[in-house]
């Protein structure tokens, strides 16, 4: 069975060598035009009129346009319908589209864009937390608030009480492939689109409402992604729309793709965020009552945020039980980008700050942060069920164990005697070492989004074509899925042709997101597979006079009695039998409801797991720090393929590390984005990983019944790097009394202001 | 990139009567200047290349004991040859990247004189010459304010002399992403006395910081910068760090070059 063999990503070869196309890669047909949007330079204000004829006049320029020039919906929103493709009559932050210019290349369009004069009067933005607060600026009436017990009262009773504050830097996504799409007309109307997106029938419902199509005349196309990381969930809409109204006003094939810098203006980012907090806990750490309110910044559109920010209460929690909890969300319309989908998915927001309180708990008390966490964990199972703040019993807790194996092959203890050796020895550079836990739901918080399709066909040579609505962005997921397929066939991968993702051959997908890649395209994958392979079986157990269940398919063979053939032809007979060889898969994550509302059910099938040590040193005279050492153990299941797991494990790791460290965004008094730019936003390179890396994936299936009883990977491991930020408090918590309350992201000027914190008398 | 017209000419003479033309730009290597031309923040209508002029090429020892650089020598060549100013060579090893090392030149660096960059500190701290086609202009004169320079029109950086110290060393602290200074201190310690000078940091660009001079000149060692400390107040604030934070690295990088010289 190829299932849970460490296989090189399907496309690795073709990474390495160049030859992987991404939409720029696209041999164009002749003609195609490039496309570049018109920004508005205000962050907040009254579009009055553009002048736009130096920009027509440009050279190459063929067309340009502007709101009242789309004929239909302007709209590339994902969710409230809120977010015009082209500005209209209000412009709300700097770097938002107001017009389109259409080229004969791309730089002309680029540099024909920066000519437009708009003419805007400009009216008070709102930028801040504190800002949006006080303008009452938020989506929905007010904020979202679960519980669970009662925490005033228990806040009351508490021995000892705790608050503080924490603020939480955003994060850009820098896939390496920018936002892009090719569109090409077809005939009547038709278009076909080939876009970098993770959300193929979102592409192909926005097209189609802006050219004012049936979904049907719009066929989406998606090999691969230079990676999404939730970028590419709903950020892809304006490229792929502009294009396709584009090549209904020139009957000729259009494409667009961001500059880096265009990239980083236009398009949302993770929503930064505040958390303030209220603690109650007894003398031995256990937290006995929380108050918590969450403040984030949604940007100026709706797009993804109430999800995002539900999900942030949804992981307040991470693995510890909370009797007495109380969870308010504030979700701030701001005149900045939509912030949008990053990789957690607001999960790692709200589990940050839940690991920052048992932080704060355990300095105060002077405690082994380790030994609170292991305090206040959920009861492992087969123990009493304890219920999370939203009322999901959590029946499959591992963290005990699986924390207490990574404390033992980490050395924990040890370690952390020698950090405190060190730094008795040692004024100047100090070390820090934190273990910290992830606990990360799994499904989609809208249950409807929990579902997926596959289409396979086998042909008479017995090779077989699969395809299914999940995306490729690098994470593995065609690799995993043709690894199922092969198993169930009980054939060499070689037999399998993986095919981009195409919405004319699974409609209505759900996004490749929220970790569930392999967990729902495998699931539906299976199904297509044993319904082809139930009908070979039959055929053959017919022929054969033996049971269906008796027929066996393995190793490229199918047994059925005493016959034995290749799979090729069992294929050809089947074709010969006229027996259908081709067959459509359907998935639906079973156990799961929830009402986001009253914020009460069961919103997820399964939680991933996971633990990271991390050992940093700082110099506490610059602030300047570096990873020293991280250890991981991971719960990946039963890993359908352990070197893609140990992958995605190890890039969400230093993913979570530098958004939490070197990765800070800037906005200017006007609300320009400053860092737009690798040259001055800092994401972690190959260089910037840990020294000493030990990566390892815990030893054990999902209990849930998921395929081959793997666990999704796709987002937790982000959070393992949280473990990198408490490591950098506990560094500087050895340069004085008091906590060093450390805010996100960590850059040497942080580490050295908390530094100064902890010192001061 | 837009149409200019480019010379390369192979001597000094050359060069300097090919600048005398309207709107005509010396073009060093370029790390600087081509970046600048494809933001259209610059537009000259003719570039005049440096490198092909052999006698601004390469590293020497003047007579009297100075290290002499060519000022269309590159970075990674200072780096290999000035052995004789092992601060010096180190300070050219650790510029930019390798691409930026392997092309860009002194004369350019010093002749654009970025706030924040590293051969300004050096020419400064070093009580350096800087010799054009017309004059000599000691450092001290030479620097007049973040991208300004002494230099006039049409007048090109030949060759850049360092009288060589008894000690000297450079500690940068680099910006991340870019991995300019964010703050970078060169001290040089001479029989006359010890310089100071800080990259990075100012709002007027390179300078001296006296006051640890005189501390330094009286006791080279770190613990007679104690309790001396730079104002914020005049410092760069950016998106990279505030004043107040380049005030303190300032002090603190100061103590590691002198420790370190």
């Amino acid at each position: 069975m190829s299932v849970a063999k460490p296989l090189p990503h399907d496309a690795a070869h073709l990474h390495v060598t160049g030859a992987a196309r991404y939409v720029d890669d696209i041999p164009t047909p002749a003609g195609t035009l490039h496309l570049a949007f018109g920004m508005s330079t205000a962050a907040c204000g009254t579009l009055n009129n553009m002048d736009l004829d130096a920009v027509r006049a440009a050279p190459g320029v063929v067309a340009v346009l502007t709101a009242p020039d789309l004929p239909f919906d302007n709209d590339v929103s994902p969710s409230a319908h809120d977010e015009p493709l082209l500005a209209t009559d209000a412009v709300h932050y700097v770097g938002q589209p107001v017009f389109l210019v259409i080229a004969e290349t791309h730089l002309q369009a680029r540099f024909a864009a920066r000519l437009g004069k708009i003419d805007i009067t400009e009216t008070k933005p709102v930028f801040t937390i504190e800002d949006a607060l006080a303008a009452n600026a938020r989506f929905e009436d007010g904020p979202r608030i679960y519980a669970q017990g009662d925490a005033a009262s228990a806040l009351d009773a508490a021995e000892n009480t705790l608050s503080g504050s924490l603020d939480i830097g955003g994060q850009e996504h820098f896939y390496l492939e920018g936002q892009a799409a090719l569109v090409q007309p077809g005939e009547n109307g038709d278009m076909h689109v080939i876009s970098s997106t993770q959300h193929p029938t979102e592409i192909q419902h926005k097209v189609a409402e802006a050219i004012g199509q049936p979904m049907h005349a719009v066929r989406v196309e998606t090999r691969r992604m230079g990676g999404g990381f939730g970028g590419k969930e709903s950020q892809g809409n304006a490229l792929a729309v502009a294009c396709a109204v584009a090549v209904r006003l020139t009957g000729q094939p259009c494409k667009m793709r961001y500059d880096r810098d265009d990239d980083m203006i236009i398009t949302g980012k993770r929503h930064d965020f505040r958390i303030d907090y209220d603690i109650g806990f007894d003398e031995e750490g256990h937290i006995t009552a929380l108050d918590v309110r969450q403040y984030t910044r949604c940007g100026w559109a709706l797009d993804l945020s109430l999800p995002v920010a539900d999900r942030a209460m949804l992981h307040a929690d991470n693995g510890y039980w909370l009797p007495n909890i109380r969870i308010e969300s504030h979700r701030l319309r701001t005149n900045t980008q939509s912030a949008t989908a990053f990789r957690g998915f607001g999960g790692p927001q709200g589990m940050l700050g839940m690991e920052r309180i048992v932080d704060h708990v355990a300095a105060e008390l002077g405690l082994d942060p380790l030994v609170v966490r292991q305090r206040n964990f959920y009861a492992s199972s087969g123990q009493e069920i304890q219920t999370t703040p939203y009322g999901q019993p959590v029946e499959d807790f591992i963290l005990d164990d699986l924390v207490a194996q990574l404390a033992k092959t980490s050395d924990y203890d040890a370690r952390r005697a020698a950090v405190a050796e060190w730094n008795a020895a040692n004024p100047v550079l100090k070390k820090g070492i934190a273990l910290t836990p992830v606990k990360f739901g799994i499904s989609f918080t809208l249950t409807h989004l929990n579902q997926a399709g596959a289409l396979v066909h086998v042909y008479s040579d017995g090779s077989i074509h699969l395809n299914h609505g999940g995306t490729e962005m690098g994470q593995g997921l065609f690799q995993k899925i043709a690894q199922v397929a092969a198993s169930r066939f009980g054939v060499a991968l070689d037999a399998i042709k993986i095919t981009a993702t195409d919405t004319a051959k699974v409609p209505n997908t759900s996004a490749t997101a929220a970790s569930s890649g392999s967990d729902l395209n495998g699931m539906a994958v299976k199904a297509a597979c044993d319904t082809l392979r139930d009908r070979m079986a039959e055929h053959l157990a017919q022929l054969h006079q033996c049971h269906p269940d008796a027929v066996v398919f393995a190793e490229g063979r199918v047994q059925a009695g005493e016959a034995d053939y290749s799979f090729a032809e069992v294929a050809a007979m089947a074709h010969q039998a006229r027996i259908s060889l081709s067959a459509t898969g359907f998935y639906k994550t079973p156990d799961i409801q929830w009402d986001r509302i009253k914020g009460h059910g069961r919103p997820f099938f399964y939680f991933a797991y996971g633990a990271a040590v991390t050992e940093v040193v700082v110099d506490t005279l610059t602030g300047e720090n570096r990873i020293l050492r991280a250890d991981v153990l991971h719960d990946a299941g039963a890993s359908l393929n352990p070197a893609l797991d140990i992958g995605q494990v190890e890039g969400g790791y230093v993913q979570g590390a530098g958004w939490l460290t070197t990765e800070e965004l800037v906005w200017d008094d006007a609300g320009r984005l400053r860092t737009h730019a690798p040259s001055t936003y800092k994401i972690p390179a190959c260089g910037d990983r840990p020294d000493i890396f030990n990566v390892s994936l815990w030893d054990g299936e999902n209990r849930a019944d998921t395929i081959y009883k793997s666990k999704a990977v796709g987002e937790p491991p982000l959070m393992l790097g949280i473990s990198a930020l408490l490591a950098l408090s506990d560094a500087v918590s050895a340069c004085g009394p008091n906590y060093p309350d450390l805010h996100a992201p960590a850059t040497a000027e942080s580490v050295l202001a908390s530094v100064h914190k902890a010192q001061d008398a | 990139m837009y149409n200019f017209d480019f010379e390369k000419p192979e001597s000094v003479a050359d060069a300097i009567a090919a600048l005398q033309g309207e709107e005509a730009q010396a073009l060093g290597g370029g790390q600087t200047l081509i970046p600048t031309l494809k933001q259209r923040l610059a537009s000259p209508s003719t570039l005049v290349s440096l490198k092909g002029i052999a006698e601004m090429q390469g590293v020497c020892m003047g007579d009297d004991g100075s290290v002499c650089i060519g000022g269309a020598t590159n970075h990674a060549t200072v780096a290999a040859e000035a052995g004789a100013y092992p601060a010096l060579a180190d300070t050219a090893a650790h510029i930019g990247d390798p691409a930026v090392r392997n092309r860009g030149t002194i004369g350019g660096s010093l002749a654009n004189n970025d706030p924040s960059a590293c051969y300004p500190a050096a020419a400064l701290g070093s009580g350096a010459t800087i010799v054009t086609n017309a004059r000599q202009i000691a450092a001290d004169d030479y620097f007049q304010g973040m991208f300004t320079t002494a230099l006039d029109e049409g007048e090109i950086i030949t060759e850049v002399r360092f009288p060589v110290p008894e000690k000297a060393n450079y500690q940068k602290f680099v910006q991340p992403a870019s991995r300019f200074a964010l703050v970078g201190v060169y001290v040089a310690k001479y029989a006359d006395g010890v310089r100071v000078a800080i990259t990075g940091a100012s709002n007027d660009g390179v300078f001296r910081w006296a006051e640890a001079e005189a501390a330094l000149s009286a006791n080279f060692s770190a613990s007679a910068l104690d309790g001396l400390s730079l104002s914020g107040d005049d410092m760069i604030s950016d998106l990279h760090g505030t004043g107040e934070y380049r005030a303190h690295l300032c002090a603190v990088m100061t103590k590691r070059a002198v420790a370190a010289a």
